[in-house]
């Protein structure tokens, strides 16, 4: 059996594109006007294609968490759908548990335990335990190993008081967990969670994180999507950064890290943040990659930059930002973060 | 740790394991169903006002006394004018039913967010419809029970023929009603929205297929639309076998015509199943909604 329970090669998944959101054209200039025809019949133009995924490569070994990180729209969903069989790849090929994606899919959906729409991929108006022996019964488990996991795996999530109760009447973290425990009842190898601690409360989401941890420590291998930098950060033993559809770097998250510990990371809470400060700000030579978010509803904003000189670039700082109602209250200098090569690589923020 | 984290260890399913999940979708359908107790209002109302919009249009136009009913009989040779209307609505309700329920069945799941996740199970994805279908037809006949019973104590209408023939009519119209609801399911997932065609082919039964009078008071033109509709097959040898006292032999060029009726639909509805099936694994379309 070989090694790597992921491979893909030159993934790439293309879809029809809304009127003018296709693909721009790959060398230079813009594309030519659409010829108008006199009488529109005859052979149809053929749509413009927006690509989701382009070229992606991964091998992930067996019994690793390796991390996708990416902000929205960025291809993590589309990839993590190619691996579980709901999306056919536009070309390149994938094996999952050393199978197939297109040819052998069946035996890739044995393989794999997911966790795709969190708490909207179980039944609401059935129990807990309905949810997962009907989950057990789909998965083709014997029902007297059924009966068992069901009790072993409501034991272990914790909701075993409550497993009679229906789902609508759960938190979202034990919505999670049922979602989690039923990718866990056919005992795969390999589990995708996509998102798994979107919408949880911070309590809930650290519980999650150690038990997709302990998942790890298990056997199991985990392919885990997130834009949350410090789980990926937390969680993987590699992380793979995408972006518009791309793998722009690979690496341990110290490995990723290192790739800025030239530069040191400015960071800035300012009151009243103006826009045509960020530009005057970016003109200066000691400064790259700004990125300005506001926190909260007061208008209190959090300025990111780099700087490979930040005892140069302070004055600046304060001389350019303390105009018009523009207030500084806060100035740190920070260790680089996952979310700090992202911007490094991308020259935007992971929740932009 | 190998050996604990192996979905082979399972063994190859087969045929019980296809069985156990199909019969593991019927009951979920049924635990749903049970959890939204309204049904059993709809159940016990819905035979009866429908069809009284048209028994009381035809009281109407053949006076209370009934001094109008000869003309009727003439065309229809039907003395139970009730009687041959409730059969040709419960044959359209049934329909209806059909189309909003199967055929929008894999839509709701699709909604809800629970279509992805059954999807990435290794079971054969037409049981997700067939199961689906089951407790529709339990519901449907407690439907068609409550519609004889309601109408037998209300209205006194009794059956003038062999009852059996008449469920041996049901039993064979069940392919083509639930063909045409597969077909439904599966153009609803890739279109997402179908109201205007479920308005569309019941429009087309109530107006071709005779609900509430015969089929040869059509235009030739429409008669010859109503051939080619399933519909007027189970209206007609419904009302043959319940009151014009019917024989088998006498049924059987309906029989024969909803058979095949049956074959087309549930080839058409498998076969739609398939490539909206495939066309999902390149749009994406299972996790839109």
């Amino acid at each position: 059996m070989s090694d790597l329970a992921i491979e893909a090669s030159q993934l790439v998944k293309k879809f029809p594109a809304k009127p003018g959101t296709g693909d721009k054209p790959s060398e230079g200039g813009s594309a030519p006007p659409p010829k108008r025809k006199l009488f529109p019949f005859g052979k149809k133009e053929p749509n413009a294609m927006f690509t989701a995924v382009d070229g992606v490569d991964l091998q992930i070994q067996r019994g690793e968490i390796f991390g996708l990180l990416g902000p929205n729209g960025a291809g993590k969903s589309t990839t993590i759908r190619m691996l579980c069989t709901l999306l056919e790849p536009t070309s390149g090929t994938a094996r999952v548990n050393g199978f197939d994606v297109v040819r052998q899919a069946n035996d890739v959906r044995r393989s794999l335990g997911t966790v795709l729409a969190g708490e909207r991929s179980i039944y609401w108006k059935l129990s807990g335990r309905e949810n997962l022996e009907y989950f057990a019964a789909l998965y083709h488990i014997p029902p007297a190993i059924a009966k068992k996991r069901v009790e072993e795996l409501l034991e272990r999530m914790e909701i075993k008081d409550r497993a009679n109760e229906l789902v609508e009447k759960y938190s979202t973290g034990m919505r999670q967990r049922i979602a989690i425990a039923k990718a866990l009842l056919a005992r795969p190898p390999i589990l995708l969670l996509d998102e798994p601690t979107l919408g949880l409360d911070p309590q809930a989401a650290r519980n999650l994180r150690e038990l997709i941890a302990q998942l790890k420590r298990e056997g199991h291998t985990i392919l885990l999507t997130t834009h949350y930098m410090e789980e990926a950060d937390q969680l993987s033993d590699r992380i793979g950064i995408i972006d518009t559809g791309k793998v722009i770097a690979l690496d341990t998250p110290e490995g990723l890290k290192r790739r800025i510990d030239q530069q040191e990371i400015i960071r800035l809470e300012v009151i009243g943040w103006q826009e045509y400060i960020g530009d005057k700000l970016r003109a200066l030579s000691e400064v790259s990659n700004l990125v300005a978010r506001k926190q909260g509803e007061a208008d209190l904003w959090e300025v990111n930059m780099q700087s490979n000189n930040s005892r140069a670039v302070l004055p600046k700082l304060v001389e350019n930002i303390g105009q018009n109602g523009t207030r500084l209250v806060n100035m740190n200098i920070v260790k680089p973060s996952l979310e700090d090569v992202f911007i490094h690589l991308t020259g935007k923020a992971l929740r932009d | 740790m190998e050996a604990t984290l192996s979905p082979q260890s399972l063994g190859k399913p087969g045929l019980a394991s296809d069985l156990r999940a199909f019969w593991a979708i019927v009951n979920r359908e049924w635990t749903i169903f049970k959890r939204y107790p309204s049904w059993i209002i709809a159940l016990l109302i819905w035979p009866l006002i429908f069809p009284m919009m048209y028994i009381l249009t035809a009281r109407a136009l053949s006076g209370v006394d009934g001094s109008g009913m000869t003309v009727f009989t003439q065309t229809t040779g039907a003395t139970n004018y009730i009687g041959y209307i409730v059969i040709g609505t419960t044959v359209w309700m049934w329909q209806n039913i059909v189309l909003w329920d199967v055929g929008f069945a894999l839509r709701n799941e699709q909604m809800r967010g629970t279509l992805e996740s059954n999807w990435l199970s290794p079971t054969w994805r037409f049981s997700y419809l067939l199961g689906h279908t089951g407790p529709q037809i339990i519901t449907m006949t407690t439907f068609i029970l409550i519609t004889a019973v309601e109408f037998g104590l209300i209205f006194g209408v009794r059956l003038n023929g062999n009852p059996w023939l008449a469920l041996l009519i049901m039993l064979a119209s069940i392919p083509a009603i639930y063909g045409l609801g597969f077909a439904f399911a599966s153009i609803v997932i890739t279109a997402k929205e179908a109201h205007t065609f479920v308005f569309l082919v019941r429009g087309l039964v109530m107006i071709f297929c005779g609900i509430t009078f015969p089929v040869s008071l059509l235009p030739g033109w429409m008669q010859s639309i109503a051939e080619w509709m399933p519909q007027t097959y189970m209206i007609h040898g419904m009302r043959s076998a319940a009151f014009a006292n019917a024989s088998f032999a006498d049924l059987l060029p309906d029989l024969k015509a909803l058979l095949l009726f049956g074959a087309f639909w549930l080839t058409l509805g498998y076969l739609l199943f398939n490539w909206m099936e495939r066309r999902a694994r390149q749009t994406g379309a299972i996790g839109q909604y």
